[in-house]
């Protein structure tokens, strides 16, 4: 669970990714405007920033410059090459062109959290504890036997938590872009992880869309 | 064109005048010829006679005709040889004592037969010279003997020669001097349209600034001048068509933005209730979330459509009284007021007005209603219509935050927002102020704004006509 300011002056965008990133876990702070910002950010520790470029009074460039040190993902509607590069060379983290994809901002959150060792990487849930780094699991203390395909799986879940993803998404994300195969693969490593760690109540199957992992 | 008029006057030059040195050689020439013929004919006519009178005399002192023939010859043609004159005499068409005469000449057989008192005159040639020949035959009764009489014209024409040779020299001078003399003529005429082609080119290219130089007040200084004015206009002109087009672009490109941002949040809040939402009141508050930007779409849209039916039609026009008018903008607004704790004074110092009701109603609530947003509880807002140099006037006042004067340069441009997150919580389209300014176009009316930041702002409405 990481701290996570969202800088965006449109409300209603502000407020949809708050609950986005509040449903896998994250606690967030919402700043309408550049200076609002600058107040968090002396005000707390704040582990990543999500920054609109195009805001009142106080541009987004300009803001960046005053919170150096803190993980940046910039997001703006332009996509123009120009300011892309402009935000990378200021030393943004990374950037996000709207309008993005949900799970794609979500991705990419927890890619910069994980780069910036930022995410505490153990998650429990019903006596199931995920150990991220050495890729183990354990139910009540006890080591569970997973396959490698098994965890990432998890791992997805875990991550997207909350969050319905569809069978194409799952095998995306866990299996990879380039993986060949049925979407049924999908449904028999989620009965096995269902098995194994006692998740049946926890890994639902959504109608006509997929499986979410409710925490 | 150049090169060409050159060609042509030069050819012409050298047709005529060559022509001319022709002409008056050959007439030269042939005048020459005939005068020497003349002088021939009159020789030959003086020889013949003198020769048969000292024949006569001859004949007269017992000398055989042959022997006083033969020694007449011999000393008239001592004396004539001297003279460029070449005489014979032959009898029968037989040409007698030829080999008397030290120089033999190959002269030509006399074919004809000479009739008496008859005398042919022609140009023959011998050695290369030419002679005027004359045959005639001796008077009676000698007249069987012709006499030739040959006068040498070679100088008259190696003379006539010479002077045509030297003409040509001149000539060809004269016409070199006259090449030169044209071109640096041509040069000068040509210059202008030269420097008109070049300057059109160059504006073709792009640079609408280049002008042409104007000198002297003749038909190509008046040509200049209105191809400068030809230029300046093409240049305006240019310079509104690229501010026009930069204005549709910004306005394509704050559209675009305009619209992406409620489509972002209408797609996000749908992904949310497909795939997060598991509580009622979250769905609730999605729904919200994306009917209130399906409003804010459907806002922008319906102004965009007035604004194009604004451009393309023109209003129906009424007398419409002051009193009613203001009376239904102040029933839109009173509500609006009372929350905000504003108070809004109307007063109007003419009765009647000649618009369009509902767009002028518009436009007023428009004004009103950017001037409620400005203001805080407690301002006050005025509607003040008169009449100033003899045109209506309607001017709205309010006492709020006012604006900077980099604002009050765009906020009759679309979508532009002094303070764009307010505004769009506020329901705003940013096209309220572009509307305003549509409808006093379409009504011949100039709307000016003047602002104090902490003082205020004041929206003018001018009718011109």
């Amino acid at each position: 669970m990481a701290t996570i300011l969202i800088v965006e002056d449109e409300i209603p965008i502000n407020e949809l990714i708050k609950r986005n990133l509040q449903s896998v876990g994250h606690r967030c702070i919402s700043a309408f405007d550049g200076m609002e910002a600058i107040d968090e950010l002396a005000q707390q520790k704040i582990d990543l920033v999500l920054l609109d470029i195009m805001l009142p009074e106080i541009d987004g460039y300009e803001v960046f410059q005053q919170i150096h040190g803190t993980p940046t993902i910039f997001l703006t509607a332009r996509s123009s090459l120009s300011d892309k590069v402009k935000g990378l060379t200021l030393g943004a983290d990374d950037y996000l062109v709207k309008p993005f994809d949900m799970l794609e901002l979500l991705a990419r959150v927890e890619a910069l959290l994980r780069r910036t060792n930022k995410e505490t990487r153990n998650f429990k849930l019903d006596g199931v504890e995920v150990d991220f780094k050495s890729r183990q699991v354990f139910l009540h203390k006890n080591l569970v036997e997973c396959t490698p395909r098994e965890f990432d799986l998890l791992e997805v879940l875990v991550n997207n938590r909350n969050i319905a993803l569809s069978r194409d998404k799952l095998l995306e994300l866990a299996w990879g872009y380039d993986y060949i195969g049925d979407t049924r693969t999908v449904d028999v490593h989620i009965q096995k992880l269902r098995k194994k760690l006692k998740l049946e109540s926890r890994i639902k199957t959504v109608y006509k869309m997929g499986y979410r992992l409710e925490v | 064109m150049k090169i060409k008029t050159f060609l042509f006057t030069f050819i012409l030059f050298l047709l005529f005048f060559y022509s001319g040195i022709l002409l008056i050689s050959s007439m030269t020439l042939i005048n020459n010829l005939e005068s020497s013929k003349d002088r021939s004919l009159r020789e030959h006519y003086f020889i013949a006679t003198s020769y048969a009178k000292d024949l006569n005399a001859l004949e007269n002192r017992d000398v055989s005709i042959d022997s006083g023939v033969e020694s007449l010859y011999r000393s008239y043609f001592n004396f004539y040889s001297k003279q460029k004159v070449i005489l014979t005499i032959s009898k029968e068409n037989k040409r007698l004592y030829a080999n008397l005469t030290e120089e033999s000449y190959n002269l030509p057989e006399i074919s004809e037969n000479i009739k008496v008192s008859e005398r042919l005159v022609s140009i023959e040639k011998l050695e290369d010279k030419d002679y005027v020949r004359v045959v005639g035959t001796l008077p009676a009764p000698y007249d069987s003997y012709t006499l030739a009489y040959y006068y040498n014209v070679s100088d008259v024409i190696s003379s006539w020669y010479k002077m045509t040779v030297t003409l040509f020299l001149i000539g060809m001078l004269i016409c070199g001097l006259l090449a030169v003399c044209l071109l640096f003529v041509l040069n000068r005429v040509f210059k202008p349209l030269q420097l008109i082609s070049s300057t059109s080119k160059s504006i073709a290219n792009g640079q609408y600034g280049n002008r042409i130089e104007v000198k002297g007040d003749d038909e190509l200084a008046e040509m200049a001048q209105s191809f400068n004015h030809m230029a300046e206009e093409i240049q305006s002109q240019m310079q509104q068509l690229a501010i026009a087009a930069e204005q549709k672009q910004q306005f394509v490109d704050n559209l675009a933005h305009e619209l992406r941002t409620p489509l972002t949040s209408i797609y996000g809040y749908a992904e949310y209730i497909q795939k997060i939402v598991r509580t009622e009141e979250d769905r609730i508050f999605a729904t919200n979330y994306i009917m209130s930007e399906c409003r804010r779409l459907q806002n922008i849209s319906v102004l965009l459509l007035e604004m194009a039916t604004l451009r393309t039609s023109e209003s129906e026009r009424k007398k419409i009284e002051m009193s009613e008018l203001i009376r239904d903008v102040e029933q839109s607004l009173s509500m609006k007021a009372k929350e905000k704790q504003i108070e809004i004074s109307y007063e109007h110092h003419f009765n009647t007005l000649f618009c369009d009701a509902d767009l002028m109603h518009i436009l007023l609530v428009n004004l009103i209603d950017n001037a409620l947003k400005a203001s805080s509880s407690g301002g006050l807002i005025t509607l003040n219509a008169y009449i100033e140099n003899e045109h209506k006037v309607i001017v709205v006042q309010d006492n709020g935050k006012g604006m900077s004067k980099e604002h009050l340069n765009h906020i009759t441009e679309a979508f532009y927002r002094v303070d764009s997150s307010r505004s769009r919580s506020a329901g705003g389209a940013g096209l309220g102020l572009t509307l305003c300014k549509q409808i006093a176009v379409n009504h011949h009316a100039e709307l000016s704004f003047s602002s104090e930041i902490g003082k205020g702002t004041t929206a003018k409405l001018t009718f011109t006509s």
